[in-house]
């Protein structure tokens, strides 16, 4: 599912233009990560996906098809959007029936969309609350929540807006597992985080956006490497970049171990 | 400063107590963190320290909690809120919505207590100045931006002058701009060591290189309580669900390879894991 | 409604809250009272129309009356002219007639809306709500109702960038809000469920919030902004509440005698 934005405009009614001409290709199957300060237009963009926002000018291809072309529930199919706030969402009596509610949507049979429910539910660690009434959950937990909504339709893009906000260590963790996963199997996901070590860790692709316009796209570790970028978007690099470039070191390491084995090497 | 013995509680309607023994004693102008997965009890602990539990939440609750020489069982929550401020981590929320400016909105709370209308504005301009809002004390707060009204909330409760401030995950919805202006709105309250605070976070960096003193919660104890340096490098072998900051993880797996000596102290911060390889 | 206050300072804006609040209800008091649509037209003429020129909002008040008031006046005179009985008939529709006594009834009783929602209007145009409450607050209106009327006033229009933002969520989900009834009816849950509950949280939070700021704290109050009030307004207003009574007295007194 490849997703493009070609010489993207967008001007909100009030006149604020979120994006300047914005040129994006999300290749199949690739893992985006869009970082920046809030007011970037990371939001702006990723709502252009999924037809939330249609732009002002220029054009976003799903699939190789002109957006306009489908309703934002068509579109719901192929880019699955999860978002900053669980609340704008949940409205079920129990988290089954909220994750149900995509994929009913989808107009699956009952025995595929419980099937969905449950392999979703595990996904985020959260089958013990299944049949729990989501606001007994505390927020984290109402945010996995509504990841697992997205998960269970399945669709071949996914963005996700925020996910490890509130999050504990095992939450991080366990979401970052769950965003490998996803890449491993061939899904496009496209992200908006301001957690950079997360990024660094779990995302090839890193797109950095200031002031309507994207600052830098290219491989994770060459562009959180750019520290004066990263400083013109209001972003401090992440931990093992400041680390790499605090000890002199030319190639980044994304994790604690590669860390080490470029330590080790280095000492030899 | 603050005093707590014995405390145990249990939410309204739950089987399971949210905190469960804790003892604890905080000094006047102490800088203390406090980590913990979640569900630890770390919101629960800022609301017993500020009088929400008992108070507003109900349930039951053993021990005692003094804070700021109030009996937090006794007292009720508004008499509380004089001495003992709290921020948690929705900005939204906090905005109480009765005033149309941010200079009004500082003031307010001091309105609620009866201050005098001359002290009331300089005390507010000092706490819009001190959150580096002074700027915006004509706008409505509703037009802030997120990170804007938590810096807003703290201006807030900062004016009412309390000599404990409690803060629950303060900059969780914030980007890291507004991480770092919050962060630095604190430090400038914590060299005047006038005020007491205590800070819940998860942003460990942030909060290692900011605090003097850090406690673990895990499952409604206190495991642990200490410089946060050392408490960190324990929590990395401990089922505390704390984390680590990747200057952690880093030196971890280098000593994992020997290629750091096994006795070395985890470092928390980026110039102490530099030393620590250098 | 959306009404800014203007920002241009005119001496009616600087008058305290209670004397405009006074003002109003007078206006309010005088229209129920006037027997006659011509001497409530005169109120407006002569009381709101040059309060409004002082205030500099002459043009946004009359457009705002004229728009608030065709729907009800365009009724009003259909209703009553159709449904008043009496002698002279106007226009004859089939069964139905318009009778001039419906007509004259119509036209009071608009002049008689037109006054007051005008007076509401203007009240609203030319003083910021929380200086009202505070003056309110401050002849002794309890603090919680002061801050229900207020915070509803601030807290409310954001509703309406949260529907959208629930309506948003849902559509992402694969909700269809277009077409028959049956789809719109399915969709009322997933959009008015998250509205409610997160408005709930939100409630709960805020009510924390204020805890925090002393809000429920027996004792005394202090207020940041002192409202002017000079002795001249405190005279006017005694005056006006006088009047009032006058004029409610008056009517009494010719309604009894009719």
């Amino acid at each position: 599912m490849r997703l493009e934005l070609r010489d993207v405009r967008f001007q909100y009614p009030t006149g604020v233009v979120a994006l300047d001409g914005v040129n994006l290709t999300v290749g199949s199957g690739e893992a985006l990560a869009l970082v920046g300060e809030n007011g970037a237009g990371k939001t702006t963009l990723v709502k252009l996906f999924n037809g939330l926002l249609r732009p002002t000018v220029g054009t976003v291809l799903v699939d190789g098809e002109d957006s306009r072309r489908q309703t934002v529930a068509q579109l719901a199919r192929h880019v699955g959007f999860v978002f900053q706030n669980p609340d704008d969402q949940l409205f079920a009596r129990s988290v089954r029936d909220e994750v149900s509610f995509g994929p009913r949507n989808l107009r699956l049979d009952e025995a595929e969309v419980r099937r969905r429910v449950e392999q979703a539910l595990d996904d985020v660690g959260l089958s013990q609350a299944i049949g729990r009434h989501p606001y007994d959950l505390a927020v984290p937990e109402r945010k996995l929540v509504a990841l697992a909504a997205a998960l269970a339709m399945h669709t071949p893009a996914l963005v996700l807006d925020e996910p490890t906000i509130g999050q504990d260590a095992q939450g991080v963790e366990r979401l970052g597992a769950l965003v490998d996963r996803l890449h491993a199997e061939g899904r496009t996901l496209v992200s908006i985080t301001h957690d950079l070590d997360f990024c660094l860790m779990h995302f090839d692709r890193v797109a950095v956006m200031a002031g309507g316009h994207i600052l830098a796209d290219g491989p994770a570790p060459d562009v959180l490497r750019r520290v004066d970028l990263l400083r013109q978007a209001q972003v401090e690099p992440p931990e093992l970049v400041q680390l790499a470039l605090g000890l002199g070191w030319d190639t980044m390491v994304r994790t604690p171990e590669a860390f080490a084995a470029q330590l080790a090497e280095v000492r030899h | 400063m603050i005093t707590v013995s014995g405390l145990r509680y249990r939410y309204p309607e739950t089987a399971r107590p949210a905190l469960d023994g804790i003892d604890l004693s905080i000094e006047a102008g102490e800088l203390v963190g406090v980590v913990g997965a979640n569900g630890a009890g770390k919101s629960t602990l800022c609301y017993a320290l500020t009088g929400y539990i008992p108070h507003f939440f109900g349930g039951t609750m053993e021990g005692e909690v003094q804070v700021g020489g109030h009996d937090v069982r006794r007292t009720p929550v508004s008499d509380l809120a004089a001495d003992v401020g709290l921020v948690f981590h929705n900005p939204f929320n906090q905005i109480s919505g009765a005033r149309y400016t941010v200079l009004e909105e500082v003031a307010f709370g001091l309105e609620n207590l009866g201050v005098e209308p001359g002290a009331m504005r300089e005390r507010s301009m000092h706490a819009l100045r001190a959150t580096g809002l002074d700027g915006l004390a004509e706008r409505s707060p509703f037009t802030l931006s997120g990170g804007e009204q938590q810096r807003l909330a703290i201006a807030a409760v900062m004016a009412m002058q309390p000599r404990v401030l409690v803060l629950d995950e303060p900059t969780s919805q914030l980007d890291p701009a507004g991480t770092r202006a919050a962060f630095e709105v604190l430090r400038g309250l914590a060299r005047s060591r006038e005020t007491t605070i205590v800070l819940t976070e998860h942003k460990l960096g942030w909060l290692a290189a900011f605090v003097d003193r850090l406690l673990v919660l895990h499952a409604g104890r206190l495991v642990a309580d200490g410089l946060p340096r050392r408490v960190l490098a324990e929590a990395v072998d401990q089922p505390w669900g704390v984390g680590a900051t990747q200057f952690t993880r880093a030196v971890q797996a280098a000593r994992q390879r020997r290629l750091v000596a096994e006795g070395t102290i985890l470092p928390v911060t980026l110039d102490q894991a530099l030393e620590v390889l250098r | 409604m959306n009404s800014e206050v203007s920002r241009t300072p005119t001496g009616l804006h600087a008058l305290h809250p209670l004397t405009k609040l006074t003002l109003m209800l007078l206006a309010l008091v005088a229209a129920a009272a006037m027997p006659t649509t011509l001497a409530v037209l005169a109120v407006f003429l002569g009381l709101l129309l040059p309060l409004a020129a002082w205030g500099r909002c002459l043009g946004a008040f009359l457009r705002t009356c004229l728009r608030v008031m065709t729907p009800f006046f365009i009724s009003l005179v259909l209703i009553q002219g159709f449904f008043t009985p009496g002698p002279t008939a106007l226009l004859r529709l089939g069964p139905f007639r318009y009778t001039l006594e419906g007509l004259l009834v119509a036209l009071l009783f608009s002049s008689r809306l037109l006054v007051g929602l005008g007076a509401a209007t203007l009240l609203m145009m030319v003083t910021r709500p929380d200086a009202l409450m505070r003056a309110l607050v401050a002849r002794g209106l309890p603090n919680q109702i002061a801050y229900i009327v207020v915070t509803a006033l601030q807290i409310v229009p954001t509703f309406q960038a949260r529907a959208h933002s629930i309506l948003d969520a849902q559509r992402s989900r694969g909700l269809e809000t277009e077409g028959r009834l049956i789809v719109r009816l399915r969709a009322f849950a997933p959009l008015v469920g998250p509205l409610i509950l997160s408005s709930l949280m939100e409630i709960e939070e805020r009510a924390i919030a204020l805890e925090a700021r002393a809000f429920n704290r027996a004792g005394r109050r202090t207020s940041l902004i002192s409202l002017r009030d000079t002795r001249g307004q405190a005279l006017l207003r005694r005056v006006l509440l006088l009047a009032g009574l006058a004029l409610v007295a008056a009517r009494l007194m010719l309604w009894r005698a009719a």
